[in-house]
């Protein structure tokens, strides 16, 4: 931007009055070392026109240097399968058109990150997809990509809060964010009706806003009366990095307590407000909930929901897109509302995910065409419609997309990005609140509370974990 | 052949033989015939084994973190383990986990060599199907495992409350002793057939002259166990022993795929916990210091196996 302003600065009339030029004295003068300067600018300005997403060349003539390239992208498995397949697709359909050889891997949650680690480490991928946290973890590997998460920021109306909460690095984008996935609680509506809940009508929600607004202590006193019954609640409490947090941060958040303070040292973890809320979650675990959750992982009670063991479970709508095709009458018994609120608020573990490039890539100029390209609405758009609502976008343009409208039952998801925290929330994202993420000391503090049946033990035992990782 | 002449051979490399001999001379003359056949194992050893553990040594020393290499600290990653209290628990589980599983994988082991040292109907059938649980990849075994232990669909409990027997399902993998006596199930599976066919092996040694000789002195099949069989397969059974022990103190693949050493880090044993440090959380200093809190078990076993084979060879 600085060079072209400077290109149009040889652009300013000369001191002359206007009356003094006239002729070829009135015509513009440039010198030599301005038209170079121009020239120089101009230049810029096209090679932008390579990475700005929108402007990107799709069809045209692939650089040259590109050709005969490979780039390998490794992400997150998909609990949506044909989005993953689309990704495939689109990954293939791009490599095909620039002459690159494109390996996309998709890999279990938490096989994830160490595979990222071994590739800084080895090298082996170019494109690979961080989650919440991670791009502080890996601050020193990863490419600054300002420039292009820019572009696609102001193309998109600017980030959601979620997203722009902790994407930047130092002010820096070390990679551009897709979104997260959604998370909300599942309901089976006849057997909540069979106790008695009071339901919105699924096709009017939109249109009045209501939805099935419960608090925790509301939420586990059902789950006593639908246990009963035989369809317990079901919540993941096991090393895994997508349920069991979804559920523990936020629970946490809602009862006062938190990891850490604003200044990022000061632990706030063993709160009396939250060692109450404890104590009756334990009881809770007995009394309304599938108690064998410390041994679940992500897609435990994804498949639990399906076979008609549970009546309520946080997840992404994984559930019901799954349903929606393999398992018509549960999708048409079932739908969706917020996580519960406690006496703090109501909260959701909902951080950025992103596309980044490793320092140690081959191939740095292919892997920035390819993320420009797939950044573009096209490519970003279909991925996103292909989801239904399941991946929230990174940018506010989408959130008034008509997708949230085809289908009543996905309203509540689209609420979420309003209630979204970032793990580590109230201090800073940063590698610290990433190091306790990957420790699963939240996670195994509630494991640790269920079985032991000590919640003030439990989360003194989380505090001092907590304190080793913030104050050490 | 002139270099094969005696003369030839004593005149040495650089003398009346000239260059072209050299190579020749150099496989016939015994020490440098060895040191080039232990060339290419040393070059393995050396790639693939001590630079590793020398790396290893050097990342525990130091506040390493993945793409940064960090300072030396001398030992303040094992000081600061001891204080963990997730390590101890996971030193405790590690020891709990070898010592337990060890046994019985000794006892089933033998018991299986002995009945398949027997005259059975498709005997060699049967000692190729018995390796199986051996042969197959730990991390597909385990797979097959953690279906079998699945807190809602699992074939056990839907047999158990079939029968009646049980009313709801059983938390395999989700409570504390369960979880941990669930993954030693698991291994003593995995690790009965090896005891099994390395004793076979000693079994199918005995003389059966023995045998015969002690049943005519009047022993009982007992005493011709104990007396006979045992004093001769004592030396493979130790020496299974030890390299079972070492092999489920470094085991990894089991465990990471049955609980990710959950819940509530109940499962975690070295590997594991090294793995999560070190990769996941990125620390990969203190990971690589995790690591070598198994060296000293494993280096004393080691000693053992090897003073005993040295023993043995004497």
């Amino acid at each position: 931007m600085a060079k072209a302003q400077r290109g149009r600065r040889v652009r300013r009339p000369s001191k002359r009055s206007h009356g003094e030029r006239s002729g070829r004295e009135g015509a513009l003068r440039i010198s030599r070392r301005a038209l170079l300067k121009v020239a120089g600018a101009g230049a810029l300005g096209l090679t932008a026109l390579g990475t700005v997403p929108g402007l990107w060349r799709w069809g045209g003539a692939a650089p040259a240097q590109l050709k005969g390239t490979s780039l390998s992208i490794l992400q997150a498995t998909y609990f949506i399968p044909t989005a993953q397949d689309l990704y495939k697709k689109q990954a293939a359909e791009w490599g095909q058109g620039q002459g690159v050889t494109v390996n996309t891997d998709f890999l279990n949650w938490p096989d994830l990150q160490p595979k990222i680690s071994a590739a800084i480490q080895a090298g082996g991928y170019d494109i690979v997809e961080l989650f919440p946290g991670w791009n502080y973890l890996y601050a020193e590997n990863l490419l600054d990509l300002t420039d292009l998460a820019d572009a696609v920021a102001k193309k998109g109306g600017g980030w959601e809060g979620f997203v722009a909460n902790d994407i930047k690095v130092n002010g820096r984008y070390l990679g551009v964010s897709h979104g997260n996935s959604n998370d909300a609680l599942n309901y089976r509506i006849s057997w909540l009706k069979e106790v008695g809940v009071n339901l919105p009508d699924p096709a009017e929600q939109a249109r009045t806003g209501k939805i099935l607004d419960l608090t925790f202590d509301e939420w586990f006193a059902l789950g006593k009366k639908l246990k009963a019954k035989g369809h317990p609640l079901g919540q993941a409490l096991g090393h895994s990095q997508g349920d069991p947090p979804s559920f523990c941060y936020p629970y946490m958040w809602s009862n006062g307590a938190m990891e850490v303070e604003k200044d990022g040292k000061t632990v706030a973890f063993n709160k009396p407000m939250f060692v109450d809320a404890m104590k009756r979650f334990i009881q809770a675990y007995k009394d309304g909930f599938d108690e064998s959750g410390p041994s679940w992982d992500d897609s435990s009670n994804n498949k639990a929901f399906h076979a008609g063991q549970l009546s309520m479970t946080l997840n992404g709508s994984s559930i019901y897109a799954v349903a929606l095709k393999d398992f018509p009458e549960i999708a048409q018994d079932m739908n969706h509302t917020l996580i519960p609120k406690g006496p703090a608020g109501r909260f959701s573990l909902l951080g950025a995910r992103t596309f980044a490039i490793l320092k140690n890539s081959k191939n740095v100029a292919g892997a920035k065409e390819f993320l420009a390209w797939w950044f573009d609405d096209k490519q970003y758009g279909d991925w996103i419609h292909i989801q239904g609502g399941y991946q929230l976008p990174s940018t506010k343009k989408w959130a008034k997309d008509p997708m949230w409208g085809k289908d009543p039952k996905m309203y509540a998801f689209s609420l979420q990005p309003s209630i979204g925290r970032d793990q580590g929330w109230a201090g800073p994202p940063n590698a610290k609140s990433g190091l306790a993420f990957s420790k699963y000391i939240m996670v195994d503090t509630f494991a640790k509370a269920v079985q032991s049946g000590d919640a003030a033990g439990s989360i003194k035992w989380g505090a001092d974990q907590l304190q080793a990782i913030y104050g050490g | 052949m002139p270099d094969l002449h005696p003369a030839a051979a004593r005149a040495g490399p650089l003398s009346a033989g000239g260059r072209g001999t050299y190579p020749r001379s150099l496989l016939e003359r015994e020490p440098s015939l060895g040191l080039l056949l232990m060339l290419p194992g040393t070059l393995l050893l050396v790639i693939f084994m001590a630079y590793p553990f020398f790396l290893g040594l050097w990342l525990s020393l130091t506040d390493s973190m993945i793409g940064h290499a960090g300072r030396f600290v001398g030992l303040l990653n094992f000081v600061n383990l001891i204080n963990d209290s997730i390590f101890r628990q996971t030193a405790r589980n590690t020891f709990i986990y070898a010592l337990v599983t060890v046994p019985f994988k000794l006892v089933l082991g033998l018991g299986l060599a002995l009945v398949l040292n027997t005259r059975i109907p498709f005997r060699n059938a049967i000692r190729a199907g018995v390796l199986m649980p051996f042969i197959v990849p730990t991390a597909l075994s385990s797979l097959g495992w953690l279906m079998l232990f699945d807190p809602i669909f699992s074939p056990f409990s839907w047999l158990l409350k079939h029968w009646g027997l049980i009313t709801r399902n059983i938390n395999f993998l989700g409570t504390p002793v369960l979880a941990i006596v669930s993954v030693m199930i698991a291994n003593i599976w995995r690790g009965t057939p090896f005891f099994a066919i390395t004793i076979l092996a000693g079994l199918q040694a005995v003389p059966a002259e023995l045998h015969d000789a002690a049943a005519i002195d009047g022993a009982g099949a007992w005493q011709r166990f104990w007396n006979v069989t045992v004093p001769i397969i004592l030396g493979v059974m130790l020496v299974s022993t030890l390299f079972s022990i070492i092999m489920t103190f470094a085991d990894f693949q089991l465990i990471y795929v049955l609980t990710k050493g959950g819940p509530a880090n109940e499962t975690h044993i070295f590997g594991t916990y090294a793995y999560q440090i070190g990769l996941s959380a990125t620390a990969i200093g203190q990971g690589a210091a995790i690591a070598l809190y198994m060296f000293p078990v494993l280096a004393a076993l080691a000693i053992l196996l090897l003073r005993y084979l040295r023993r043995e060879v004497a």
